[in-house]
């Protein structure tokens, strides 16, 4: 067969491959190959590929030769009808070469087909542009609108787009007309446009450069579901692929257009919109502001509540995670049930998205304290801390610790649930990974302190094994987060009568007094109160103050008392009555008042000076501070004389007393004649009014009234 | 004991009220007490009965308040699927 493809011009090429037979009509006249359906908005390739087999049959005919035989492997379609090409093949298990080739030369000529036709819609295009472009800058908004027809159809086919968007011109006219049309099919054809070139990037390039962002940002405002479709896409298309779009579709107040449309009930259209939110917010504070003034919390957490679309459920969480760091949007989307929302979530079969919603409920948490309805939440979560999947660990952890953080319902559930025992096998298999641990240890903390069921919870770490693992958190190497949260569970832990003696087995006692040692040199060095040390982002004040409170709690049960005063720690505790810091004075005021009950700490105390500084620590503010400072001086009084006892009560009747009428009035009624001091107290002890004048008198001013008693010990810096 | 006497009664009484008080506030931070320290209390049962109902209401020895953790400081990208 001959051929002279490349003499003609186009018209005669396709009427010479149509007068061979082929029956192959490129369309590029008829336009009958080129078909859209613009409802449907998914596209899809579909490839036809013709093989052609011979089949071998009696030899009826002989005369075939083998150039025959390779034109009818290769152009079946120009053998006559009732032919039969006998076949040379032998062996059936070994094909011709005839045979071989059959196929492969099929596709080689339909490439070649394909070439000419590319070229020839090129060169049309080409030639067309500037017609067209003058026909879309025509005042006739008919003319207009045919020609946006007309190029609309070009840009499907990829030769014919290519030679739209090589010309600014066109693609400008193009973006005019968008923007200037009132005829709604003019603005569908338009948009269709730009959104079949933005399938590339020159597309892409020439949409930007034409000022294509703010007219298709104006067409999000469209009735037209298409051109809607059409713009959102598009300008995804640019967000993610072309420099300068996301700034671009900022300044033409795209995110204002945009977080209304999450009102659209189709999913499809939601996933783009959601994913270009994403786009423009990522790193982004503005844009998030904008966000949350135009409703996007709501509307995002209303899509999490009510589609079942993975890909749009991703997309919005990922939206809601960027979010989710901003301290304004976070609120926001706590009080739109959020929280809530994404628990949905977690027991699906979609990994990404369960982690995602993971990672945003783990920031959002810390604003979720006081959120009601939790409950389903909170099991699902401990639910997920038998994964050994070392993500979600980290966020299960850590929105359990904040969501029972001072929030006695939420403790009260989680301990009833099962949540002490999932805690510590979480924390037996996370190792060293402290992001785990940390979380883990605070939510144990918090589970067994200021609830109904904190002595539940007290109890069920010792049942399930708990106390050996969590006095080994305090070995070495310190991670001083770790260690904070560790002496503060134990402290909580200690509480419970029957975890003294576990705790003291498991080596809790040395463990914390070599902490504080280490804890109050390094304090020690910097010299100052002003400046402290930080290790970790602790402070070793903290370190000093939680492992003496510790140490306090564990005095109560006497066996840790005599241990603990034979580690000769009594002259540290009497060095951290002069602590600037309130908290620590409070507990070592209350680690001594334990010991004190000991005789021979008693003595012990006394002899290191004690006296001084307690007598100083009855003024305080701090009832705690001033009731232990005045146990401990009772205790190491009672074998003195009675001068000392008369000094001591003198102290604590101007630090107790002076401005207190009330009191007063009670102890003129109630008092018995007889005590057991009446006959060694001086009858002729100076009346306090005589007392030297250096004493802090109005400090004290109604400080034991419980009506004006302002809970100290509710204050986040003292316990 | 006369009402009419100025304020300033007895260092005894005094003694006594201090102690008594401090000795119960002890009890309510869970603190213990010795057995002559016990007894005192019973021996001065009417002190007892009328200092308790001055005594704050809630337990203030309850241990450090929780905290929350900061966790959203910073954003992290997770990859396009």
């Amino acid at each position: 067969m001959e051929t002279h493809m490349y003499e003609a011009d186009g018209t005669s090429k396709v009427t010479q491959w149509q007068d061979t037979m082929y029956g192959l009509d490129s369309g590029i006249q008829s336009g009958a190959t080129t078909v859209r359906d613009d409802g449907d908005y998914s596209s899809s390739k579909h490839v036809t590929t013709t093989t052609t087999t011979v089949m071998s049959e009696q030899p009826v005919d002989t005369h075939f030769t083998r150039a025959q035989r390779v034109r009818a492997a290769m152009f079946p379609e120009t053998v006559e009808s009732g032919t039969i090409i006998v076949s040379t093949q032998i062996d059936p298990s070994q094909m011709t070469n005839v045979q071989r080739l059959a196929e492969p030369s099929q596709m080689l000529k339909m490439a070649i087909i394909h070439l000419i036709n590319y070229q020839d819609d090129a060169e049309l295009a080409t030639r067309a542009v500037p017609e067209l472009t003058k026909l879309l800058n025509d005042e006739d908004q008919v003319v207009v609108g045919k020609a946006a027809q007309i190029v609309n159809q070009l840009t499907r086919k990829e030769a014919s787009r290519r030679a739209m968007m090589q010309s600014p011109q066109m693609v400008a006219a193009v973006v005019r007309a968008m923007q200037n049309t009132c005829d709604m099919e003019t603005a569908k054809a338009t948009a269709s446009i730009l959104h079949n070139l933005s399938h590339q990037r020159e597309g892409l390039l020439s949409i930007f450069k034409s000022g294509g962002i703010p007219a298709l940002v104006r067409m999000l405002s469209s009735p037209m579901e298409s051109v809607l479709f059409y713009a959102i896409t598009t300008l995804h298309n640019l967000l993610l692929h072309q420099e300068g779009a996301k700034m671009a579709v900022r300044l033409a107040d795209g995110l204002q257009k945009m977080v209304p449309l999450l009102k659209k009930s189709n999913s499809k259209f939601l996933a783009i919109t959601t994913d270009c939110l994403q786009l423009l917010s990522y790193g982004n504070q503005e844009s998030k502001l904008i966000i949350l003034s135009n409703g996007g919390p709501e509307g995002l957490v209303h899509i999490m509540r009510n589609y079942n679309y993975e890909k749009l459920l991703w997309t919005t969480s990922r939206v809601l995670k960027v979010l989710s760091v901003c301290p304004s949007n976070k609120p926001a989307i706590v009080e739109a049930g959020g929280m809530q929302a994404l628990g949905n979530h977690l027991q699906g079969s979609s990994q990404r998205l369960m982690q995602n919603c993971l990672w945003t409920l783990r920031n959002l948490s810390d604003a979720a304290t006081k959120q009601e309805g939790m409950e389903s939440l909170l099991q699902v979560l401990v639910g997920l801390l038998s994964s050994d999947d070392i993500n979600m660990l980290t966020c299960a952890t850590g929105i359990l610790s904040n969501l029972t953080c001072n929030n006695a319902h939420n403790k009260t559930q989680v301990t009833q649930g099962n949540g002490v025992e999932a805690l510590i096998h979480a924390i037996l298999r996370a190792g060293e990974k402290e992001d785990v641990v940390e979380p883990a240890v605070c939510a144990l903390r918090h589970l067994t302190s200021r609830h109904q069921q904190a002595e539940m919870a007290q109890h069920a770490v010792r049942q399930h094994y708990g106390i050996p693992a969590i006095v080994k958190l305090l070995n070495q190497p310190y991670y001083w987060p770790v260690i904070k949260a560790v002496v503060g569970l134990i402290r909580n832990l200690a509480l419970c009568p029957e975890n003294q003696a576990p705790l003291r087995d498991a080596g809790a006692i040395p463990r914390l007094v070599n902490l504080l040692l280490k804890a109050h040199q390094d304090a020690q060095k910097h010299g100052s109160s002003t400046q402290q040390t930080y290790q970790d982002g602790v402070r070793m004040e903290e370190i000093v103050e939680g492992s003496t409170g510790a140490l306090h709690i564990l005095a109560r049960d006497p066996i840790n008392r005599a241990e603990i005063a034979n580690l000769q720690t009594v002259p540290l505790f009497v060095q951290l009555l002069y602590s600037p810091v309130d908290n620590v004075k409070r507990v070592a005021a209350g680690v001594l008042c334990e010991l004190a009950l000991d005789k021979q700490s008693a003595e012990l105390i006394d002899s290191e000076g004690a006296s001084a500084p307690l007598m100083d620590l009855l003024h305080s503010n701090n009832e705690g501070i001033a009731t232990y400072a005045a146990a401990v001086l009772f205790r190491i009084s009672e074998d003195k004389n009675s001068d000392y006892k008369k000094r001591v009560s003198v102290e604590l009747t101007h630090s107790l007393f002076k401005h207190d009428p009330q009191a007063w009035e009670l102890a003129h009624n109630s008092v018995p004649m007889d005590g057991p001091y009446s006959e060694e107290m001086d009858p002729n002890f100076p009346s306090y009014e005589a007392y030297p004048g250096d004493m802090h008198m109005d400090r004290m001013e109604g400080v034991m009234m419980p009506d004006e008693f302002n809970m100290p010990y509710e204050r986040t810096d003292n316990y | 004991m006369n009402r009419e006497e100025a304020p300033g009664k007895s260092p005894e009484d005094m003694y006594v009220q201090q102690k008594v008080r401090v000795l119960l506030m002890l009890k309510k931070m869970g603190s213990n007490l010795t057995p002559s320290e016990e007894a005192f209390l019973r021996n001065y049962a009417g002190v007892v009965h009328s200092q308790m109902s001055q005594l704050p209401q809630h337990n203030i020895d309850q241990g450090a308040e929780d905290v929350v953790m900061a966790f959203s400081r910073q954003e992290a990208e997770d990859r396009r699927q």
